[in-house]
């Protein structure tokens, strides 16, 4: 430790802008390494997600880009018309979110409702921290079974009762707690898979046949825009894609399970290969300019380097010591990313930006932990190839040689 | 250069550090013009281009490191020159128009790389007082080595 200490303070130190050089450019590496690791994990998250509708015989609605939305031409009956047919037709998994209300909770957090039927329910098996499963079979004049993220557990515990004055129904509406869903539950975009809204702040809504039926147009529309037809076949999807264009003069597309996952490796998995390798030239590129900045470490300190081995320090030792002053700064990088991320998560608690405030140490959550341990891995494994190279050119050089320089 | 502190080897070494800085812009300006149909790839690359110029500015730290290692190497040298007669003064001088002089260099080719791609002539210039500053400071450090 003393001969350590002695190395930090009177070699090291005394050539602070090397050290200054080698933490700028690990740093570069795990932002990188960060940034990169967070983009693959959650596309494949998102992935994960998708899996249960990724079925033989499931179909997902997309609106065609080039389908243009005419107000004028789409009204209450003609949404109704498709519902009905949906209806009688089809099983159908119906969600659809991001309708803000004005739910008091003591995080002052913006609440936005997320709508579903039974069958988009049970295709995604929402796992709960408290209470129990929802019940779809409620009127409409009763009090609502709904699920609420953990945000609003503390305001709102189980059997409470929340009161929605502007809801899908025109009308204020009686929510009741019925259970909890688990910290951080999120749900991924089906068209970027790498992005999620959280479900801590929001409140899941059951909706069955009656509450669609009576639900403004903004709901049904919301609603047709994502919705998952399930056990059909080409033909059936053929007709309703004709019956919803003949009814409110919108072009629907149908994505089964085979398109999909070609969409998935022509795209993602595209897209995916590009970061990885962007990401490792980059690293390659800033391992080279450290490699290089530790010979010039090595070129300036070695005359230290060599009295020290001159009066009994090993190469060992004198690799101990080289490993050590790295971990230091990896350690001190690793704490900077570590802060960037937990201030970029924190960022959305102090915006109110409920759709992406997450729970966790320091608000960070599982994808961030697995990033930085990937960046801790990368991190050692640039600190062994650096180390060895340092060592490898000290021991090139003899020590009376490098005395006398 | 012949009575030049630089070497081939420590020409082509600032030569690279520069050239390093001044493509990085070049490669975060390509980027941005990119076309990427990828909401991904699009949000990936947009986590470096929001900080394109901080990204810049903390790479051009190797250029520091080159010049605080080469004055350090220099030492015996710029003694030894000021022993036969040579001055600080002129020294310093040949050291500033020498970088200067490789800066040029490095800048004039990130300029054509700049019209090859139909980029903003101006966008890396911002670099250049950077660079220039870098160099005069260190360029006073050669004060330093007058007494060996």
């Amino acid at each position: 430790m003393k001969i350590f200490k002695f190395f930090i303070s009177k070699i090291f130190l005394r050539k602070a802008i090397l050290g200054i050089g080698m933490i700028l450019l690990l740093f570069m590496a795990n932002y990188i390494t960060n940034t990169a690791a967070r983009s693959i994990l959650s596309t494949f998250q998102g992935y994960q997600e998708t899996k249960y509708i990724n079925q033989k015989g499931v179909y997902i609605a997309n609106l065609d880009p080039n389908s243009h939305i005419d107000m004028d031409v789409i009204n209450e009956n003609g949404t109704q018309v498709v519902y009905d047919y949906l209806n009688n037709s089809f099983h159908y998994a119906f969600y659809t979110d991001g309708f803000i209300v004005s739910v008091p909770n003591t995080d002052d957090m913006k609440v936005s409702l997320g709508y579903m039927n039974e069958e988009y329910y049970e295709l995604n098996q929402f796992e709960l921290s408290q209470g129990t499963d929802l019940d779809f079979n409620y009127q409409l004049d009763e009090k609502i079974p709904v699920l609420i993220g953990k945000g609003l557990s503390k305001t709102y515990p189980i059997g409470s009762t929340i009161i929605i004055e502007e809801s899908a129904l025109g009308r204020p509406v009686t929510l009741k707690v019925q259970g909890v869903l688990k910290q951080n539950a999120y749900h991924s975009n089906y068209y970027a898979l790498n992005s999620k809204t959280y479900y801590n702040f929001l409140i899941l809504f059951p909706v069955n046949e009656g509450f669609i039926n009576n639900a403004n147009i903004d709901l049904q529309l919301n609603g047709l825009m994502d919705v998952i037809i399930l056990e059909t076949t080409q033909k059936e999807i053929a007709d309703l894609r004709e019956f919803i264009e003949n009814n409110l003069g919108l072009k629907f597309n149908f994505f089964s399970q085979k398109e999909n996952y070609e969409y998935f490796n022509e795209y993602y998995l595209h897209s995916l290969k590009i970061i990885a390798i962007t990401a490792f030239v980059l690293i390659i590129i800033i391992a080279c300019l450290s490699i290089w900045n530790a010979l010039v470490s090595v070129r300036l300190m070695l005359k230290d380097f060599t009295i020290n081995l001159l009066v009994g320090l090993s190469y060992s030792r004198l690799r101990k010591i080289f490993y050590s002053y790295f971990g230091i700064l990896s350690f001190v990088n690793l704490i900077v990313i570590f802060a960037i991320t937990a201030c970029d998560r924190y960022g959305c608690w102090l915006r109110k930006d409920a759709t992406f405030a997450t729970y966790g140490l320091f608000c960070l959550i599982g994808m961030d932990w697995f990033a930085l341990s990937v960046v801790a891995l990368l991190d050692i494994l640039i600190e062994i190839v650096i180390v060895e190279s340092m060592l490898w050119r000290i021991k090139k050089v003899p020590i009376s040689l490098g005395v006398l320089q | 250069m012949r009575k030049s502190l630089f070497r081939i080897v420590d020409v082509l070494e600032l030569c690279t550090a520069y050239i390093f800085c001044f493509f990085l812009n070049v490669l975060l300006d390509y980027a941005k013009t990119l076309d990427l149909d990828s909401y991904i790839l699009k949000a990936f690359v947009k986590n470096f281009i929001d900080y394109q110029p901080l990204i810049v500015l903390l790479f051009t730290f190797i250029v520091i490191v080159f010049h605080y290692q080469m004055l350090h190497r220099k030492k015996a040298e710029i003694f030894c020159k000021i022993l036969v007669g040579d001055t600080v003064f002129h020294i310093i001088i040949r050291y500033a128009l020498d970088c200067i002089m490789i800066l040029a260099f490095a800048y004039i080719l990130s300029v054509l790389a700049n019209v090859y791609l139909n980029f903003n002539l101006t966008s890396s210039l911002y670099l250049v007082p950077i660079l220039i500053t870098y160099i005069l400071i260190s360029a006073r450090q050669v004060r330093k080595y007058e007494n060996f």
